[in-house]
């Protein structure tokens, strides 16, 4: 009897990669001062697993990406603002392309909120903030987050607000909370009320990765990779850096089975295969991390 | 000569340009669907270009007499003839009586091939909300002589200005829905995307704000603005883009304000039951639905 061939929906599918639409940076590793219950890469204060990115590093990843025409660039982490080189990081990134910083709010005092008003002022391209609260509730909210973050991530929203920069408040569908349907509307009347007067509002669904690995079960096929269009999937036009080398998407980032390259964006311009059960999600939902 | 009137002249038609794109994939994007080039056979000096004329027949016809008086040689609109306005038909006589050379906006091909939306990507409910509500009137009230009319538009053109190579896309080259605001497209992406284009000028439209970049290498990308609603500035004119390419010069880009009979149009608006709030922007200047896709800049400029 002859052996027979691996079947075909053992093997992963890869989207085709269209062009690079933006670039993640995940400067701070997995360094935060918050420890999220949903976090996609586990991050927290203590003993991060992913190293911070070293500041010349993340110059010349934004380099490369603007060479190669990238739309846009995300900072991300861990909480950004703890990188002790961000504010010039920023700066540089800004130069070249539109930067968006993916923050919870909690290190934007007064005096830092001048500072991001300021760079935005005199850059060159559109400054985004993107400031994470998960529910409207305080209480639901901080047990997600950690007590206090609801208070925090309102005051930073309201300093941004008030100096112009309209910053987009973030959220994740969490389980625990009565997400779904009302979500956002409960969200904007939630910074309406707090005199938040051009409230934006993104929602992301819930990754089953990080801290909550093993939440969602199941994996994209070749099959089921053909009824979509591909083109939605981040995978198709976004890459990730963080010290470790070039990863295939924002939500992967720092995982050895997602890194495509060590030392060149450019060699991961290719097909990534979609090897996760996080990658279900944004097959089903055609989410995007990005702000649009 | 201005050529009003005139049929479009003989053009070539190009297999749709993809570039990156593969096709390991069953699944067919409604933009590939049909979308061809074509390639207009003479140069040009001077060109009129508008966008996003959004059913506003009174702001075109009064663009259309703007241009009339400034020695054009031709006449182009980039797409997106129906949304937001009344009485999507009425549109359609006016840019075939001046010979207006049409390209195919992510609303007329929604339109024109009975997609279920329009295709602009909004996840703002409220923003859906508003989009719903244009889209299910536009589609009902466009004849189906019109939405064939729309289905056959080209997805590009190309032309020679000068001695510059353009081409006309509606969203981007690489995509009929893909914004380009100023704040949020880096010179090296403009430069990639002509790259692509093999072209010196890309000329485009659907985010609804005028802007222009000139690279270092003097090729140019310019986002000529629509005419079918004012562009969030307070003010209730409407803009198109004059182009002109004279020997030895550097390509001239004029944006060029039209005032229209706004307060007809909103009348017009109201008495087909159309949501106050679009109502409210033709008479203010002011966006006031569907602002999810600005980017900060952009937003911070406006009132809402």
């Amino acid at each position: 009897m002859d052996t027979p061939a691996p079947a075909a929906h053992l093997t992963p599918p890869a989207a085709p990669f269209r062009h690079l639409t933006a670039l993640w940076v995940q400067v701070t590793g997995t360094y935060c001062n918050l420890q999220c219950v949903h976090c996609i890469n586990a991050s927290g204060p203590r003993d991060p697993w992913l190293a911070p990115m070293d500041a010349e590093a993340v110059r010349g990843w934004v380099n490369e990406a603007a060479g190669l025409g990238v739309r846009e660039i995300y900072f991300t982490g861990g909480e950004p603002f703890l990188h002790p080189e961000m504010l010039p990081l920023l700066e540089h990134a800004l130069a070249r392309a539109p930067t968006t910083v993916l923050t919870n709010g909690t290190l934007i005092d007064e005096p830092m909120a001048d500072r991001l008003a300021a760079l935005a002022v005199r850059a060159r391209y559109s400054l985004e903030l993107r400031v994470s609260l998960d529910d409207p509730d305080r209480e639901r909210n901080d047990a997600i987050r950690g007590r206090g973050a609801f208070e925090r991530a309102l005051r930073a929203i309201r300093r941004l607000e008030a100096r112009g920069l309209l910053p987009i408040l973030t959220a994740t569908e969490v389980e625990s909370a009565p997400a779904g349907d009302g979500l956002y509307d409960r969200l904007r009347r939630l910074l309406l009320d707090a005199g938040v007067s051009r409230p934006r509002v993104k929602i992301l669904p819930l990754f089953p990765v990080g801290r909550v690995a093993g939440h969602g079960g199941g994996m994209v096929t070749a099959e089921m990779l053909e009824r979509i269009d591909p083109a939605r999937l981040q995978c198709s036009d976004s890459r990730a850096v963080a010290a470790g080398g070039v990863y295939v998407c924002p939500i992967l980032s720092g995982l050895p089975q997602a890194r495509m390259h060590a030392s060149s964006l450019a060699a991961t311009l290719t097909p990534a295969p979609l090897s996760h059960p996080a990658c279900l999600v944004c097959w089903r939902t055609g989410a995007s991390c990005r702000n649009g | 000569m201005v050529e009003w009137g005139a049929p479009t002249p003989p053009s070539v038609r190009h297999a749709p340009a993809q570039p990156g794109r593969s096709s390991t994939s069953r699944f067919v994007q409604g933009s590939e669907r049909g979308v061809y080039t074509l390639t207009e056979s003479r140069p040009f000096r001077r060109i009129a270009v508008f966008g996003g004329v959004y059913s506003n027949a009174h702001a075109l016809a009064a663009t259309l007499a703007d241009a009339r008086g400034r020695d054009v040689d031709a006449v182009f609109c980039l797409g997106d003839l129906g949304a937001f306005g009344p009485h999507p038909d009425r549109v359609f006589p006016l840019l075939h009586d001046a010979g207006v050379r049409v390209i195919q906006g992510n609303y007329d091909q929604a339109i024109g091939l009975g997609h279920p939306d329009c295709g602009c990507g909004y996840t703002d409910p409220r923003d859906n909300h508003f989009a719903r509500l244009s889209y299910a009137y536009t589609l009902s009230r466009t004849s189906t002589e019109n939405r064939h009319r729309m289905a056959a538009l080209p997805g590009h053109r190309r032309l020679t200005l000068g001695e510059s190579r353009a081409l006309l896309c509606h969203g981007s080259p690489r995509a009929i829905s893909e914004f380009l605001w100023e704040s949020t497209t880096p010179d090296g992406m403009v430069r990639r995307l002509l790259d692509h284009a093999e072209a010196e000028l890309i000329l485009c439209t659907h985010s609804g704000i005028k802007w222009h970049r000139r690279l270092v290498d003097g090729r140019h990308l310019v986002n000529v603005g629509v005419i079918g609603r004012p562009e969030n500035d307070g003010t209730t004119r409407v803009w198109y883009t004059l182009l002109t390419a004279e020997p030895g010069r550097d390509l001239e880009v004029e944006f060029v304000p039209v005032a229209y009979d706004h307060e007809t149009l909103a009348r017009e608006m109201e008495a087909e039951a159309l949501p106050p709030e679009f109502v409210q922007t033709v008479r203010t200047g002011w966006w006031t639905t569907c602002l999810e896709v600005l980017p900060a800049r952009e937003r911070a400029r406006g009132r809402f």
